[in-house]
């Protein structure tokens, strides 16, 4: 077959790079290094103001070849705009494999250019190899996560996967020296851009503490936590502990918590070194995105609960009543330290 | 302005039978017997907004599944909560396609039905997620989309202007119709289906097509025109071992503590880190 | 023999999602601060709950009785309180329906049937609700309009009507007995006053208490029906609207208790194993699902004959009797195999228990029941 390599689309946001981006480098040199692949492991970038400190960056996450796409027209994420530069991109120098994070841009952007290159995509996927004949195997979860399949497409190119992002977690940092960074011209390709969708911009939310999927400690409060009190103390526990707040669907219907908090198939996966569950009774699509927390403490009175049975502690009780004493302790023991 | 708008549905196992779900080991399959079939979620507020909008502008809503026979009982429940008309896309051979070849069929359907200004479907489905049909059908269709819209307004007769959840952020567009929207579930409350809608659905009109009844490329439907195609597929164990804490709220929390210590979680030494 | 349409399916399956989600959450604190939720109401009438059988000319669903009875029955499921809320202000509905004029069709039932208006119907007086003959208020005709007078009791809605309907004696035939004639009274005339409010058994939820009248003058337009047409209308409004009404609603507790015996049993284990590997508690599965199963045939099959206009008063009569009975035991069943957690409040078995022995004397008590029962089998 004359398609070869593994590419990562990577994604440029506020800040830099996205993390899963770094993920999916690290991945693809896995997956190089498996299938004893030749063609290097080429990070694509499309954005604006792309200077040398995105190569870096790039590079030092494992990228072995770079491609730039610089343009003022790229500063925000388009759906026609970015996906005709791919696929013009794709068309000419055809990988094997296509990489992209399941955040929202890549979620929308991977079955676009599938549609577009008529090949199969494979969405958030929790994992990935190549199979003997050097076929991507996806692992695709179903059913919230209570199921998953293994996700082939042997009879066309390129195989596009996305992840979604915390899943892979292992970021890796490579030491080597240099690696050949292209800056591709869009001019053509945005004189032929219809370009029905454009964006006006883009407004983020504001960030309280530390981000839910970078945190050490998450305490997630579900169901079980019954008024905006009991949930403000919740709050009060994380920030003590210096870590993040989390939720299922209740509290975010109620209004206490953001979309952006949710945990689970329809929210982010975390893989904390704590997670303390609150009044959360443990719904597929919950567990399905804090399996991989390192110690699981969960609170419910529900002695029946899903959730006791993934966890490592587990406390029968009503998480209002151990809120207060949790923080009375954990913040008395500090003062004694200090004192 | 009229509009005429066609929103897409899917019938998935209701999310809270989840747990029912088991594997046949020999066949490999997934064995969903005795669960039942409900409109998927996020599709409800598809139809939502899309029966707003015929209030506020006029116009008709059309609904369309793709789905054995059975699903034409989601149908007559999305007529029931309002839509004017259902089309139900249903044939043997349809049967397997991934997301690319049901959005085909989905939109050889559409083709089929009318020129629609506006397509709207869910983000995604409740059983697969793949959040991938929406883009797709657009492609097909050749007309542009958004993904992930949480409000939409009209900026001209021919022009929405739309928010779009991105991570942690909101993206603002515009977009020419025709065009596709899928909305998240913020995007409204559904209604309810009152009992007088429920009557008249019945007099609504249902239509069956199959693959003769839309112009279908055989190549490009069901399982043959399906890029990808599923292997093994497995029930992971997610258990642990756990401990449980007893006493009274007191010890309980004391012991709590002491485990957060021992796992390395001390806030007094995080407060001394912080300060450096 | 009784089998539901596809629309009854989907009917229910809809009504159902709806108490989901805005019944059920709440009918335990309804229940604990004696609080009838007619903020719904305007949302009830919405969703044809309300005005279920009242035809689409006069802003109801249009729908029939087995249609009604899908409604009460998953309205009582989760909160017994609201529904017959609900059945009470049916009654008032169905009152005016089948006995008024043209004109006061139009003029009360669009708002009853939207739930705009809440409306009831106050025929017991302190001489007992199944001796409505016996009753003391009065109805006199002077200066061309009705002056009435009387006191009623235990009347659902009492305090939360805008449309009561009323019987009062008018006067004596030739045979020196009472005339009796139905009237519709609105809210706000002068004389009408709701009383004292009752705390109830169960069914807190609703509303129930007295109302009086004195020197409530009515013009004529106010008369339902002529004058002497009371007995007729208060029967067949208590027969078969009422009655009717009752039996879907306790047919809705005894689902309760049959699905709390079934989560409870699966969930709970004891010596290690799922409650429901015991025999015993088998038996009691076993037995809520027979009384359920067959109120539930009882029910519909009535409710099914009402609607084609089959005589039907001794098959709703059998349904109220074996609903009601059947809920009594299935709670006191699933209580007791719920051990402890059967009479602490955070699980709703103890409420049915309490709500169907407070409806036990709507639409006629267990006795009463037997009666109509016995006189129609002797008849053969």
């Amino acid at each position: 077959m004359t398609h070869q390599g593994i590419w990562v689309v990577a994604e440029q946001t506020v800040s830099g790079i996205s993390r899963v981006s770094f993920e999916l480098l690290a991945k693809a040199r896995e997956l190089k290094e498996q299938g004893g692949l030749q063609a290097p492991v080429t990070a694509v970038l499309l954005g604006e103001n792309l200077d040398d400190y995105y190569s870096a960056k790039l590079m030092e996450a494992g990228a072995e070849a770079i491609i730039l796409v610089d343009h003022p027209v790229l500063r925000y994420f388009q759906n026609e705009t970015y996906a005709a530069v791919l696929k013009s991109l794709v068309e000419e120098r055809q990988p094997s494999i296509i990489l992209m994070g399941a955040t929202a841009a890549g979620s929308d952007l991977a079955p676009t250019l599938g549609a577009k290159l008529h090949t199969g995509v494979s969405a958030h996927c929790v994992d990935m190899r190549l199979n003997e004949e050097g076929h991507l195997v996806a692992v695709v979860p179903a059913f919230g996560g209570k199921v998953l399949g293994d996700i082939l497409c042997t009879n066309f190119r390129p195989q596009i996967a996305t992840v979604r992002p915390g899943i892979l977690g292992k970021v890796i940092c490579f030491m080597h020296k240099q690696c050949p960074v292209e800056r591709f011209d869009i001019a053509d390709i945005l004189a032929q851009d219809q370009s029905r969708v454009k964006a006006l911009g883009i407004t983020y939310e504001e960030m309280k503490g530390v981000p839910l999927e970078e945190a050490e400690i998450v305490v997630a409060g579900g169901f079980g936590i019954e008024s905006k009190e009991i949930w403000q103390q919740l709050e009060t526990l994380a920030a003590v502990l210096g870590g993040a707040v989390g939720c299922t669907r209740p509290p975010l219907d109620e209004g206490w918590a953001k979309e952006s908090q949710m945990i689970g198939t329809s929210g982010k996966s975390i893989r904390p070194k704590v997670y303390i569950g609150m009044g959360i009774s443990g719904a597929t699509h919950h567990i399905c995105g804090m399996k991989d927390a390192g110690l699981v403490i969960s609170i419910n009175k529900d002695e029946k609960s899903p959730i006791f049975d993934v966890s490592d502690i587990r406390i029968t009780a009503d998480a209002a009543t151990i809120l207060p004493l949790l923080i009375e302790g954990l913040q008395k023991n500090e003062d004694d330290v200090i004192c | 302005m009229k509009l005429n708008i066609a929103v897409c549905i899917k019938s998935v196992p209701d999310p809270e039978w989840y747990e029912k779900i088991t594997i046949d080991i020999k066949t490999k399959t997934i064995t969903r017997k005795g669960i039942p079939s409900i409109i998927n979620p996020v599709d409800k507020n598809a139809l939502e907004a899309a029966l707003q909008l015929k209030e506020q502008f006029g116009g008709k809503v059309t609904v369309v599944c793709m789905a054995p026979p059975g699903a034409t009982n989601e149908l007559y429940e999305a007529m029931a909560m309002g839509a004017d008309e259902a089309a139900l896309l249903s044939d043997l051979a349809f049967a397997g396609a991934d997301t690319l070849a049901t959005s085909y069929t989905l939109a050889q359907g559409l083709n089929k039905l009318g020129k629609f200004d506006l397509v709207l479907t869910g983000t995604e489905s409740a059983d697969g997620a793949t959040a991938q049909v929406p883009a797709q059908l657009a492609e097909w269709l050749k007309i542009p989309h958004l993904w992930n819209v949480k409000e939409f307004t009209f900026a001209t007769e021919q022009e929405l202007h739309a928010k779009v959840k991105m991570d942690d952020a909101v993206g603002e567009y515009v977009i020419q119709l025709p065009a596709l929207l899928a909305v998240s579930r913020e995007i409204n409350k559904p209604r309810y289906t009152t009992a007088m809608g429920v009557m008249k659905a019945r007099k609504k009109t249902l239509t069956i097509l199959n693959k003769n009844d839309i112009d279908v490329n055989k190549s490009l439907i069901g399982q043959v025109g399906s890029p990808t195609w599923s292997g093994d597929i497995s029930i992971p164990s997610l258990a642990r071992k756990g401990q449980e804490l007893i006493g009274t709220p007191e010890e309980i929390a004391t012991q709590l503590i002491a485990k957060l210590r021992a796992a390395g979680i001390n806030p007094a030494k995080r407060r001394e880190g912080d300060g450096k | 023999m009784f089998t539901f349409t596809e629309e009854q399916e989907m009917l229910r399956k809809v009504i159902r999602e709806f108490v989901e989600a805005e019944v059920a959450p709440k009918a335990q604190e309804w229940d604990e601060a004696n609080h009838c939720p007619v903020e719904l109401f305007p949302m009830l009438g919405e969703m044809g709950i309300v005005g279920t059988f009242v035809p689409e000319e006069y802003g109801g669903a249009g729908l029939g009785f087995v249609e009604r009875s899908i409604c009460l029955e998953e309205l009582a499921r989760h909160s017994a309180g609201l529904a017959i809320t609900v059945m009470a202000h049916q009654l008032c509905m169905g009152g005016i329906l089948n006995f008024g004029s043209e004109e006061q069709k139009k003029k009360y039932l669009p708002d009853l049937a939207t739930g705009k208006k809440i409306g009831s119907l106050s025929l017991t007086e302190a001489t007992g609700g199944s001796n409505f003959m016996g009753q003391k208020s009065t109805g006199e005709y002077k200066d061309w309009q009705w002056v009435i007078n009387g006191r009623k009791c235990f009347i659902t809605n009492s305090h939360l009507a805008d449309v009561d309907l009323w019987t009062v004696i008018t006067g004596q035939n030739e045979k020196g007995k009472p005339i009796m004639t139905a009237f519709i009274i609105d809210k706000d005339t002068p004389g009408h006053t709701a009383g004292r409010t009752e705390h109830k058994l169960g069914l807190c939820s609703s509303n129930t208490g007295d109302v009086s009248c004195v020197n409530v003058k009515l013009s004529p337009q106010q008369m339902l029906s002529q004058e002497g047409d009371g007995p007729k209308i208060a029967l067949s409004t208590i027969q078969e609207v009422g009655r009717a009404g009752m039996s879907a609603i306790c047919l809705g507790i005894l689902r309760g208790c049959l699905e709390e015996s079934v989560k409870f049993s699966n969930e709970r284990i004891i010596y290690g194993k799922p409650l429901n590997k015991l025999m015993n508690i088998q038996f009691t599965i076993a037995e809520n699902k027979l009384d359920y199963e067959s109120a539930k045939l009882l029910t519909y099959r009535a409710a099914s004959m009402k609607d084609k206009g089959l005589l039907c008063a001794c098959e709703f009569a059998l349904a109220k009797y074996a609903g009601n009975e059947g809920a009594i035991r299935a709670a006191k069943r699933t209580i007791d195999m719920m051990g402890g957690y059967g009479v602490i409040n955070e699980y709703p078995i103890g409420r049915f228990l309490r709500d169907t022995l407070a409806g036990s004397t709507a639409g006629g008590t267990s006795d009463i029941l037997k009666v109509v029962i016995a006189a129609e089998t002797l008849k053969r």
